[in-house]
């Protein structure tokens, strides 16, 4: 479940890309939000194309789902620049989760079916809105025993006597054949009857 | 104030994508509800970016021109589905005459909220379909509720919508995520007020004492 071996690595290590390095980059996603800048665009290409493909191989050990994974990021990096927030943090970081979904969603693509809950529902990295719920989640305004023995209380009382020694004293269906001295093939069907019956009642 | 956070490995596996859906719903439901787990989540991100972009693999400069080229030429997806805007949902679900303001990350989810259905007590459950193999829950306890003693045969995963319960281990409130497995033996049980939970389980529960155990056949019906 992890991305790489050295996940206990200092975190002073991991003190992502210099600063003068992030800060070119915001700069490029800049001009290719404001201005559609395709140098600009290039050369985050350049940067970020190879890192997202060593990810890609990584993760899906193909080169083909690899090089669609680099295609699909570097897309939306392409028409979402403007979605960039410098303040929440690194385009690396940006372009990073951006992968993260796509990958999240082909690794699901492959076996599901289409209603199936998208990366984007749970990381809402590209949504196009801030929404604008409140963090009040405040309200606008038990399993009981009796109610269980209440609905065995209803079973015919040869179906219950075989369903409290099978449920509540952990009998083996044999015991209670043997400790009742009725066939086992009666056992059986009394508790099935008595389950079904249950179902009922408590379902209804 | 949220007391019980996820751990800081499951926080990892979630910003890594590596959770399943089901899980990863309710570890969203948290983050969407604390803070502090927000900023831990930006901080796991940025580290995982550095680490995961420290390696390069081998792109060919034709390769990358082809690429290039098709990204210039390609269409903005065109709002693809407007995320937030499940238009007709507006985050809130009512429950025996209670209304509940969803948080963000299950207000987007609104239209995969089954029917409600009591189970025995005083006690609902809905279920999500996320269109996957696990199964996500709401399950709402009204007041004065409680669930007899049982084990988790499996792993359960749970985050406190709103509302307050409590177990043998503590007090759970808005936005308290839980980690259940075998080794938790609890009874969780509300007072005066009443709650509401998100919950994702891989096994039916397992009822362990007394007359609760003639549950256990049914358990996969209400718990699951």
């Amino acid at each position: 479940m992890q991305l790489q071996p050295n996940r206990d690595a200092p975190r002073t290590v991991m003190k992502t890309t210099k600063p003068d390095e992030a800060e070119h980059l915001t700069r490029l996603l800049a001009t290719v939000a404001g201005d559609r800048c395709r140098r600009s665009f290039s050369e985050l290409f350049r940067h970020f194309a190879p890192k997202l493909l060593a990810y890609g191989s990584r993760q899906f050990g193909n080169e083909q789902i690899a090089a669609d994974l680099v295609q699909e990021t570097m897309t939306n990096v392409w028409h979402k620049a403007h979605l960039f927030n410098a303040d929440k943090g690194a385009p690396a970081t940006w372009i990073f989760t951006i992968a993260r979904n796509i990958r999240f969603d082909i690794l699901r693509k492959n076996k599901h079916r289409r209603d199936e809950i998208s990366a984007d529902e749970l990381w809402p990295v590209l949504a196009e809105t801030s929404d604008s719920w409140g963090d009040d989640y405040a309200l606008d305004h038990g399993i009981l025993m009796q109610e269980i023995s209440g609905y065995y209380a209803k079973l015919p009382d040869a179906q219950r006597v075989v369903i409290e020694k099978i449920y509540v004293e952990g009998k083996s269906q044999q015991e209670v054949s043997d400790s009742l001295g009725i066939p086992l093939g009666t056992v059986k069907s009394r508790t099935r009857l008595a389950l079904r019956k249950l179902k009922e009642l408590i379902t209804e | 104030m949220i007391k019980s956070h996820p751990a800081q490995n499951l926080l990892r596996d979630y910003v890594a994508g590596d959770l399943n859906s089901a899980s990863a719903l309710v570890v969203a439901t948290h983050v969407d509800m604390c803070p502090h787990c927000q900023r831990h989540c930006s901080a796991i991100e940025a580290e995982l970016s550095a680490e995961v972009f420290q390696n390069s693999a081998q792109l060919g400069d034709s390769d990358m021109q082809l690429m290039l080229d098709a990204i210039f030429s390609s269409e903005s997806a065109v709002e693809q589905r407007p995320l937030t805007a499940e238009t007709s949902h507006d985050g809130m679900i009512s429950l025996e005459g209670k209304r509940f303001k969803l948080p963000r990350s299950l207000a987007r989810q609104q239209a995969r909220i089954g029917p409600w259905n009591k189970m025995i007590g005083n006690m609902w459950r809905a279920s999500l379909s996320l269109g996957t193999d696990e199964v996500a829950n709401l399950i709402y306890m009204g007041q004065h509720c409680s669930v007899p003693e049982h084990t988790h045969r499996g792993s359960e995963l749970q985050v406190v919508i709103n509302g307050t319960f409590s177990d043998e281990y503590g007090q759970y409130s808005d936005g308290d995520l839980l980690l259940l497995d075998g080794t938790h033996k609890h009874t969780p049980h509300t007072n005066d007020e009443d709650c509401l939970i998100l919950a994702v389980m891989d096994a039916p529960l397992h009822f362990t004492s007394g007359i609760s155990r003639l549950l256990n056949p049914f358990s996969n019906l209400f718990f699951r």
